[in-house]
C-alpha cells in the first residue's frame, strides 16, 4: 500500500517541514493542515498535524490536488460554535496553520473580507506552485489501466501498469485551471517557501469560456444539460468548495425541501445553478470541484463564466486584496444593470 | 452441476442475442470509463475489462424507484398504481466481488423479520452470469479478506472461467442451467477442472491487499467511544462517493414528490455521508457530524451487519478506495482500527 512519488530534490517541501514543525513546537499553531502521501500512486491527500514530530509526513508536489482552505473554515467555524457553550472565563482561541499555494491563499481572503474568522486564527504557509496533475488526464495516461507505481521526475511523470510503463512531459498532465494560471505565488503568508516558475498562459485564460459564450443560446443551453445529467448530486463540488460554507444549505433543507433528491433532472440542475450563482466574484477557479467530481462534470466552464462576468461588469478578480470590496457585497452607483434590463442584449 | 466449454470468440454473441430477448445489463465502455448498463437489443458487452466503476446494485435496488402513485381527488387520495414489475433480467460479466454482493443484500431484504417486495420481486427475476477473476484487476482488490475469493462462484448462477483458449462455463443453479442452451458449447472434462484449479490458486495469490477486517469486529465491539473517530473523518468532503459505488450500502430514504393532484412515493439510495442521513422530522439528529456518520459506517460493514447477519457487509472490491477524492482508504482505516 506505498504511494508517494519519487521526487528530485524538493527544497520547498524541506523548509515546509522545517516551518510547520517550528509553528508547532512553539504553539504558534494549534494545528496545520496540510498534504500528506496517498494511499495510491501519484496521490496526495489532506492531512491534519497536530505534533512537531508529524510535521515530516507533510509533503508539497504536483498531486497535491484540493483547496485546503475549506478545511480552515471548518476547523474555525467548529470551534467558534463550540466556543458558544464555553464560559467566558474557559474560552480559547484557535490558531490553524495552512500549506497555500496561489488560490488556496485567495480562498482565504474571501474568507477574511467575509468575515468568517480572524486574520489572527490562521496562519499560512505560503508554497509556490506549478499546478497539479489532473486525475483524469493521468488516467488517460495510463489508458485506462490501473496505476500500479508512479513517479514524478522533475518534468516527467511515468506510471507503471499491467501492460507497460507510459510517460509524458508533466505541463500535459497539469489541470485547465493550472495552464492559465497567474497566481503562482501566495497572495497572503505568514510563512514563504521558495519562490515558483510562473506559468506563460495566464493571458488566454477566458479564451474557451470567450468561445463559449459566442455559441447560440440552445447549444449552450444543450451543453449544459448534457453535463448535468451525468452530475448523481453528490454535492463533492459544494462540500470540497472553500467558497461553499452556508451552515445548512439550501440543497439540504427539508423544510421547505427546495431541492427533490429522486433523479429529475430539473432538480439537478437547479442545485447546481443556484450553487454557481453563489459563486460570482468568489470562485478562484482551484479546479478542486472538478478535481473531485466522480462524474466528470465539467462544472469549470460555468464557473469560468460567472469568473469573466465579475471581471467585465465589476472589474474584479476574487481574492487577490484583502482591501477591494467584493462584487456582491457591496454596491456603486455606476454598478452595470444592462443584463438586469437587456438580459439578452448584453451576451451575459 | 453442468460443466461446459465455451469458445472465446461467441461469448460476446450469446449474450448480444440474449438482449433481443431479455434485459440485459453488462459491462460497457462509457467515455472514459467502463459502466454496468443495460445492453441495447444485439449490442456485444465487454468481455475483457477490469471491472465496472458502478456496482451492479442499481439495477436490483434503484438509485431512485416507485413505490406507489397517488392522486388528490374532493374526496381524498386515491391509489393510482404501484411500483413497476420486475422484468426478466440478465446480469453479465459480474466480477466474484460484485455476485457475493448480491447474497449479502438478500440477507438483509429477504429475511425472516422483513421481506422487501421490491427487492425480491427483481431478485428473483434476475440469473446472474459472473466471470472469474483470473487475474485479480486492481491492486486494490481484497475479497480474500472479507470471505471472498477471485473465482468463487458465490452469488452467480453461472461461473465463466477463461482457461485461455475458451471459457470454462459452470451452471451452478437451475436458473443458471435455463441458460445451458443458449450459451451452447463442448462438455467439459477432468482437464478443464484441473486447468480451473491451478488458475484458482493462482488468482488467490495475486491479491496484493490484506485487510484485517475479521479482527476489526471485537475492536470495534468495545471501541465506541474510542477518540479515533474524532481525527477519522477529518479530510472526509461527505460526497457520498463511496456508498453510490459500493455493492452492498442499502441505506434509502423515502419521500414524496407531489406535482399538482398526482403525487409519488419514491425510494431513493441514502448514504452515511449525508447530513440528512437519519435527521429526524423533529430537526434532530442523533449523527450531527462527520465523526458520528464516518463511525456508522465502519460500524455497520464491519460489526452490525456481523452482529446481525455474521457476515461483514464488504466483498473487498475496491471501489470506494480508488474512487474517493481524498484518498479515503477503509483497507488502512481498518487495519488503524485493529491497531487500537
Amino acid at each position: 500500500m506505498s504511494g508517494g512519488t519519487a521526487t528530485v530534490e524538493n527544497p520547498v517541501e524541506k523548509k515546509l517541514r522545517e516551518e510547520a514543525k517550528r509553528l508547532l513546537a512553539d504553539k504558534k499553531v494549534d494545528v496545520i493542515v496540510g498534504y500528506e502521501a496517498g494511499t495510491l500512486p501519484l496521490t496526495a491527500t489532506p492531512c491534519f498535524i497536530t505534533a512537531p514530530e508529524e510535521a515530516d509526513k507533510l509533503v508539497w508536489n504536483p498531486c497535491c490536488t484540493q483547496n485546503l482552505a475549506k478545511f480552515v473554515h471548518d476547523l474555525l467555524s467548529q470551534h467558534h460554535e463550540a466556543q458558544k457553550r464555553v464560559k467566558p472565563e474557559a474560552k480559547r482561541k484557535k490558531t490553524v496553520g495552512v500549506v497555500a499555494r496561489g488560490c488556496t491563499t485567495r480562498s482565504l481572503i474571501i474568507h477574511l473580507q467575509e468575515k468568517q474568522y480572524g486574520r489572527d486564527e490562521v496562519v499560512i504557509l505560503g508554497v509556490p506552485c506549478g499546478g497539479y496533475v489532473d486525475n483524469r488526464k493521468l488516467a488517460a495516461l495510463a489508458g485506462g489501466e490501473e496505476i500500479r507505481e508512479g513517479a514524478i521526475d522533475g518534468s516527467e511523470v511515468v506510471v507503471k501498469t499491467a501492460k507497460g510503463n507510459r510517460k509524458a512531459p508533466l505541463g500535459e498532465l497539469l489541470a485547465d485551471c493550472c495552464l492559465t494560471c497567474r497566481f503562482n505565488e501566495p497572495v497572503l503568508a505568514d510563512v514563504e517557501t521558495g519562490k515558483g516558475t510562473p506559468v506563460a498562459a495566464a493571458d488566454k485564460e477566458y479564451e474557451p469560456v470567450g468561445a463559449f459564450e459566442n455559441l447560440p443560446a440552445e447549444e449552450r443551453w444543450a451543453y449544459f444539460e448534457r453535463e448535468m445529467a451525468k452530475c448523481i448530486r453528490c454535492t463533492a463540488c459544494r462540500n470540497v468548495c472553500p467558497s461553499c460554507y452556508c451552515r445548512i444549505c439550501f440543497a439540504d433543507q427539508s423544510q421547505p425541501r427546495w431541492v427533490d433528491i429522486g433523479e429529475n433532472a430539473s432538480d439537478t440542475q437547479l442545485f447546481q445553478l443556484m450553487r454557481m450563482y453563489h459563486m460570482v466574484g468568489r470562485c478562484v477557479d482551484c479546479g478542486s470541484c472538478t478535481a473531485v467530481c466522480p462524474m466528470g462534470v465539467d462544472l469549470r466552464k460555468f464557473l469560468k463564466k460567472l469568473d469573466k462576468d465579475a471581471r467585465d461588469l465589476f472589474g474584479h478578480r476574487a481574492g487577490v486584496s484583502l482591501e477591494e470590496p467584493a462584487p456582491l457585497g457591496t454596491y456603486k452607483e455606476t454598478d452595470k444593470e444592462e443584463f438586469i434590463f437587456n438580459p439578452g442584449g448584453g451576451g451575459h | 452441476m453442468e460443466k461446459r466449454l465455451i469458445k472465446k470468440e461467441s461469448l460476446a454473441g450469446v449474450i448480444a442475442e440474449l438482449a433481443g430477448k431479455m434485459r440485459v445489463c453488462a459491462p460497457m465502455q462509457a467515455e472514459d470509463q467502463v459502466l454496468f448498463r443495460v445492453l441495447e437489443p444485439s449490442e456485444r458487452p465487454l468481455v475483457d475489462f477490469a471491472n465496472t466503476k458502478n456496482a451492479p446494485k442499481n439495477f436490483l435496488f434503484p438509485r431512485t424507484e416507485t413505490l406507489l402513485k397517488y392522486t388528490r381527488t374532493p374526496k381524498g387520495m386515491v391509489a393510482a398504481g404501484g411500483a413497476e414489475e420486475g422484468m426478466k433480467t440478465l446480469f453479465f460479466g459480474c466480477r466474484p466481488c460484485d455476485a457475493r454482493s448480491f447474497k449479502l443484500l438478500d440477507m438483509l431484504f429477504d429475511q425472516e423479520k422483513y421481506q422487501d417486495p421490491y427487492y425480491i420481486d427483481k431478485r428473483a427475476k434476475t440469473t446472474v452470469v459472473a466471470m472469474a477473476c483470473v487475474h485479480p484487476p486492481y491492486t486494490t482488490c481484497f475479497c480474500t479478506s472479507v470471505g471472498g475469493n477471485p473465482t468463487d462462484s458465490e452469488g452467480a448462477d453461472v461461473l465463466l472461467t477463461d482457461l485461455g483458449d475458451q471459457y470454462l462455463a459452470e451452471f451452478i443453479t437451475p436458473k443458471g442451467e435455463e441458460l445451458l442452451a443458449a450459451f451452447g458449447g463442448t462438455p467439459a472434462g477432468v482437464e478443464a477442472e484441473k486447468a480451473k484449479e491451478g488458475i484458482a490458486a493462482q488468482a488467490s495469490s495475486e491479491i496484493a491487499s490484506t485487510v484485517p477486517a475479521r479482527e476489526a469486529k471485537p475492536v470495534l465491539d468495545v471501541r465506541f467511544e474510542d477518540p479515533f473517530w474524532s481525527t477519522l473523518h477529518q479530510k472526509c468532503l461527505a460526497c457520498g462517493t463511496c456508498t453510490y459505488l459500493c455493492p452492498t450500502c442499502h441505506c434509502f430514504d423515502i419521500s414524496d414528490e407531489v406535482k399538482r393532484n398526482d403525487g409519488i412515493r419514491i425510494r431513493n439510495w441514502d448514504s452515511c455521508m449525508f447530513p440528512l442521513f437519519t435527521k429526524e422530522t423533529s430537526g434532530h439528529n442523533p449523527r450531527p457530524s462527520q465523526k458520528e456518520r464516518w463511525r456508522q459506517r465502519v460500524m455497520h460493514k464491519f460489526r452490525y451487519y456481523v452482529d446481525n447477519f455474521n457476515a461483514i457487509a464488504c466483498v473487498g472490491c475496491g471501489r470506494c478506495v480508488m474512487a474517493c477524492p481524498v484518498n479515503m482508504d477503509i483497507r488502512k482505516i481498518v487495519a488503524d482500527i485493529v491497531k487500537l
